[in-house]
């Protein structure tokens, strides 16, 4: 039974376009399995404008994406695929950002700015998500993370009120996020969609960094084994595992401070495994070997020079540190078709895909923000955790092990910890959920920030209260209540 | 066992949308990006592989609800299996098999597209699926050729429907029986007894036509005795190489596509390319040559219980990484004053040319767009000529860049290594 009377689907349609809206039923699984009002696939500013006004007029919930991972979509809403609107508006070399619509991919811009030298955060979620996307990834330690790239922004409000924050409020310019003109970072910043956005953004300039690597990478053979043919000039990646987290911690701090590191990325061995390999079982097989190979906690990192004394100055500040903190290289990470492998994997790809669902199809996971050597420490509790769903064989076996690294070559940066399963497997589902609620609630009770904590009324209290402040304000600006939240919001 | 032995396959799909578009490193803007061009035409999630097996797989939980637009989604997917290729990258899932199970299972239900009804009752009655004016071994008259019904011959050549009926793509065959008879190669055709290799069929979604026109054609090919087929057609050679093998009609048939002969002759000194093309050419991979090529695997076992979607014995998964990239590749550089340069987009991630699954009849205008898209590749490289080694493709790309008033020139390989013999 269609949701929406003919005369308002007519309304929609008459916005996008009939070969733009759909609500047949058939069509609907490809989008969450969920009922919706209507699918529909806005081409420009102006037209989600459009459609959010109808949203309000006939008071329909709507929520908007991009290539739509993942999310929570209740019955009956519009949704608003952005798979039209994937234009690169401008690259501005000088001023170092790039505005883009909410459907250019990471690995879009990502190839664009390399050719100019730039590079950008690819989020955890891979270079397959939208560049708009807010989140932490591989290469944070010069790129940043999350609402720290995000400069100006086109925001459709809930309302249907075009807003355009920073100094694109009071000029044509893209390059500041907070003035002159609103900031509304407060916002806005855990708005990028597939997050909460109360409304949509169709446009946002992201900061762009100095890429001091080739300006594309020399990659042959063929999928699923792509690997470089030689590697870049001035550019190295390696594994460094540790007799402690101690001293592991101890070598990520002094790196940091140095300022030596392109990506550090607290991989463990399971996670190094997965993104060499070609398929599960030589992942298992790798894994094993890996595991002998290392002494302990490791990380994964890659140094790039812009020049051969660059290189070769931090090249040689990397071994004493490491050799200081009783680090060792993995020998396998030495070989050049494996360094070629993990160079392109986590500049170009950065998505986990090897490492999350390619086991089993499903991953529950905790990512938790702070000081790492604490969150790392609250990491080993919820690794331990994790043995006993091992030992039953309900999650794969990654050695109980977890990640992270750090952001702006600082202290404070993200840890994370999953575990994998088949979702097809009701009882190892059930013990994952269980498991991610102790450890998430352990990490709330520590006062670590945990991005799978619970409802707001249940954390606000804790956080100054910040849910009364914030519901009023979804309030004033969503009167109707047409948007949909789902997801972490603070 | 049909839709219902991927239920675990399709259920792997974790909407990551990397099928929509090539492997990531290999993603060098937002000009040429996109694998699918099913989700670059249409748009809609549920036209990329992943929003297609997340609807049979509801489906086959739910019931079957077709309604029109389904359909437009079943039939409008050239099966180029370029979304198998980026998914298979990272995840061990079957991509396109589900995808093509789910059109069987449309059209067993009465659930077909009338074009395409057309084209198998054309089948069915002519024993082509193109309108045939004229006999089949007609472009084969005056030419000499060895009856291989008659006369034992090594090779069989066998031209295609397309290549046999249409005027203008006659000349593939010509061309083709030429160069081997000037290679001193002891080849024969079937001539009018030759027949439709199926595959067609295949792709609209017709397997039982499909697997009653390969019985009917193996035994005639059998009876030959020739040991090796080859042909210049990618459907056919997909046919013969891959579909045959899966239903075990091939047994030891050697398949050769006309590029790997050559390439071999060329190796062998048996064919010496000498005369200058001067051209400026990049190269298309027809799907069917290239990630499709790909021998097949007879792989049985069963799913291990626990915790990962693995095998006893493990599951190889036709990654497109075993295609024929190379001959086709060997042949051209080979030719004097061919100034070559590859696309974005080739090989394993090749674009489509928008003429397989059926779309070059059911729905014309996408398949041309398709086409258009790659020719603009091919303008972007600079190439004064596109060359392919598929009649279906040089007749798509003919048609595009015939509505684009493009100058851009159409070759199949065997006219350009005519030209530099
Ligand atoms: S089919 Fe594969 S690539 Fe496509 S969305 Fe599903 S898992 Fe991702
Ligand atoms: S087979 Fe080709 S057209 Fe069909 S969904 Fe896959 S990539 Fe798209």
């Amino acid at each position: 039974m269609a949701i929406l009377s003919r005369d308002v689907y007519k309304e929609f349609e008459d916005v996008v376009g009939p070969e733009n809206i759909t609500d047949d039923p058939a069509l609907m699984p490809s989008y969450f399995n969920t009922e919706h009002a209507a699918i529909v696939l806005p081409g420009s500013t102006k037209e989600v404008q459009a459609l959010v006004k109808l949203c309000n007029k006939h008071k329909l919930r709507f929520r908007a994406i991009c290539t739509g991972w993942t999310g929570m979509f209740p019955r009956g809403i519009v949704l608003f695929d952005l798979r039209r609107m994937n234009r690169i508006i401008e690259i501005n070399e000088k001023n170092m950002y790039a505005v883009v619509e909410p459907y250019v991919i990471s690995a879009e811009l990502q190839a664009e700015c390399m050719k100019r030298g730039l590079n950008f955060c690819i989020k955890g979620a891979g270079s397959n998500c939208t560049a708009l996307l807010r989140g932490h990834g591989h290469m944070d330690q010069t790129t940043s993370g999350d609402d720290r790239n995000h400069l100006a922004i086109e925001w459709v409000t809930p309302e249907g009120e075009i807003v355009r924050t920073g100094s694109l409020g009071s000029s044509d310019e893209w390059f500041c996020g907070d003035g002159p003109g609103p900031s509304l970072r407060a916002i806005l910043t855990s708005a990028v969609p597939p997050g909460v956005t109360p409304g949509v953004f169709t446009k946002a300039a992201i900061k762009l960094y100095h890429w001091p690597g080739p300006t594309k990478f020399p990659v042959v053979g063929h999928s699923p084994r792509y690997t470089l043919s030689h590697i870049p000039p001035n550019m190295m990646a390696r594994y460094y595992s540790f007799p402690s987290v101690e001293k592991m911690w101890q070598a990520e701090i002094r790196i940091g401070e140095a300022e030596i590191a392109y990506e550090l990325m607290g991989f463990n061995a399971a996670m190094v495994a997965a993104n060499i390999t070609t398929c599960n079982e030589e992942d298992e097989a790798m894994f094993k070997r890996l595991s002998r190979e290392v002494q302990g906690p490791g990380f994964f990192i890659i140094i790039a020079g812009n020049s051969a004394d660059d290189f070769a100055y931090k090249k040689k500040v990397l071994e004493n540190i490491v050799a200081e903190a009783g680090g060792k290289s993995l020998k396998t990470v030495e070989d050049p078709e494996i360094e070629g492998i993990l160079l392109c994997q986590c500049i170009r790809i950065s998505a986990s895909i090897r490492e999350t669902f390619r086991p089993g199809g499903a991953f529950n996971s905790i990512p938790i923000m702070g000081q790492r050597d604490l969150t790392i420490k609250w990491a080993i509790g919820a690794g331990e955790a994790k043995k006993p769903l091992i030992e039953k064989g309900l999650i794969v076996d990654d050695g109980g092990a977890f990640f992270g690294w750090g952001v702006e070559h600082g202290h404070l940066g993200k840890t994370e910890i999953f575990c994998k399963y088949d979702p097809s497997n009701t009882e190892a589902k059930k013990a994952v959920e269980q498991w991610q609620k102790e450890q998430t609630a352990r990490a709330f009770k520590e006062r670590y920030f945990a991005l799978t904590m619970g409802d707001q009324t249940e954390i606000g209290p804790a956080l100054s209260n910040y849910h009364i402040w914030w519901q009023k304000t979804v309030k004033a600006i969503d009167p109707n209540s047409v948007t949909t939240e789902s997801g972490p919001l603070v | 066992m049909g839709l219902e032995q991927y239920q675990g396959d399709m259920n792997m799909c974790c909407r990551c949308s990397c099928c929509k578009f090539i492997p990531m490193q290999k993603v060098m803007g937002p000009q040429f990006s996109y694998a699918c061009p099913s989700i670059a035409k249409y748009n809609f999630h549920a036209y990329s592989g992943g929003g297609r097996l997340n609807i049979a797989s509801a489906m086959l939980k739910n019931g079957f609800n077709y309604t029109d637009k389904l359909l437009h989604v079943v039939y409008n997917c050239q099966l180029c299996g370029a979304c198998q290729v980026s998914c298979n990258y990272a995840m061990d899932m079957e991509v396109l098999e589900p995808i093509t199970e789910f059109r069987f299972k449309c059209v067993e239900d009465g659930k077909t597209s009338p074009a395409l009804d057309k084209a198998v009752a054309r089948l069915r009655k002519t024993g082509s699926m193109l309108e045939a004016s004229g006999r089949r071994g007609d472009w084969a008259k005056d030419l000499n050729l060895k009856d291989a019904t008659k006369e034992k011959v090594d090779i069989l050549y066998h031209a295609g429907c397309l290549s046999s009926y249409d005027k203008d793509a006659q000349k593939l065959a010509k061309t083709t029986a030429q160069v081997l008879q000037k290679a001193g190669v002891n080849f024969g055709i079937l001539g009018d007894a030759e027949m439709c290799c199926g595959s067609r069929a295949y792709q609209m979604g017709y397997r039982d036509d499909f697997l009653k026109q390969a019985e009917k054609y193996m035994a005639l090919i059998r009876k030959t005795g020739a040991r090796t087929l080859v042909t210049g057609c990618a459907d056919g050679y997909h046919a013969f190489k891959v579909l045959y093998d899966k239903f075990n009609f091939k047994k030891d048939l050697e398949v050769l596509h006309t590029s790997e002969l050559f390439a071999r002759l060329i190796k062998e000194g048996k064919l010496k390319p000498r005369r200058k093309v001067n051209l400026a050419v990049t190269y298309h991979d027809p799907c069917r040559l290239g990630r499709l090529g790909e021998p097949y695997i007879h792989w049985q076992g069963k799913k291990i219980p626990g915790d990962k979607f693995v095998f006893d014995p493990p599951k190889p998964y036709r990654r497109g990484t075993n295609g024929v990239y190379y001959p086709p590749r060997d042949v051209i550089k080979s030719l004097p004053g061919i100034k070559f340069t590859e696309m974005t987009r080739i090989m394993e991630y090749s674009w489509c040319c928008g003429a397989g699954g059926g779309v070059n009849e059911s729905n014309p205008e996408f398949s041309i767009w398709a086409a258009k898209e790659r020719v603009r590749e091919a303008i972007a490289t600079g190439a004064e000529a596109i060359v392919s080694t598929c009649p279906w493709c040089e007749q798509n790309f003919s048609t595009a860049i015939k509505e684009m008033n493009s100058s851009l020139k159409v070759y199949d390989i065997v006219e350009l290594v005519a030209r530099a013999i």
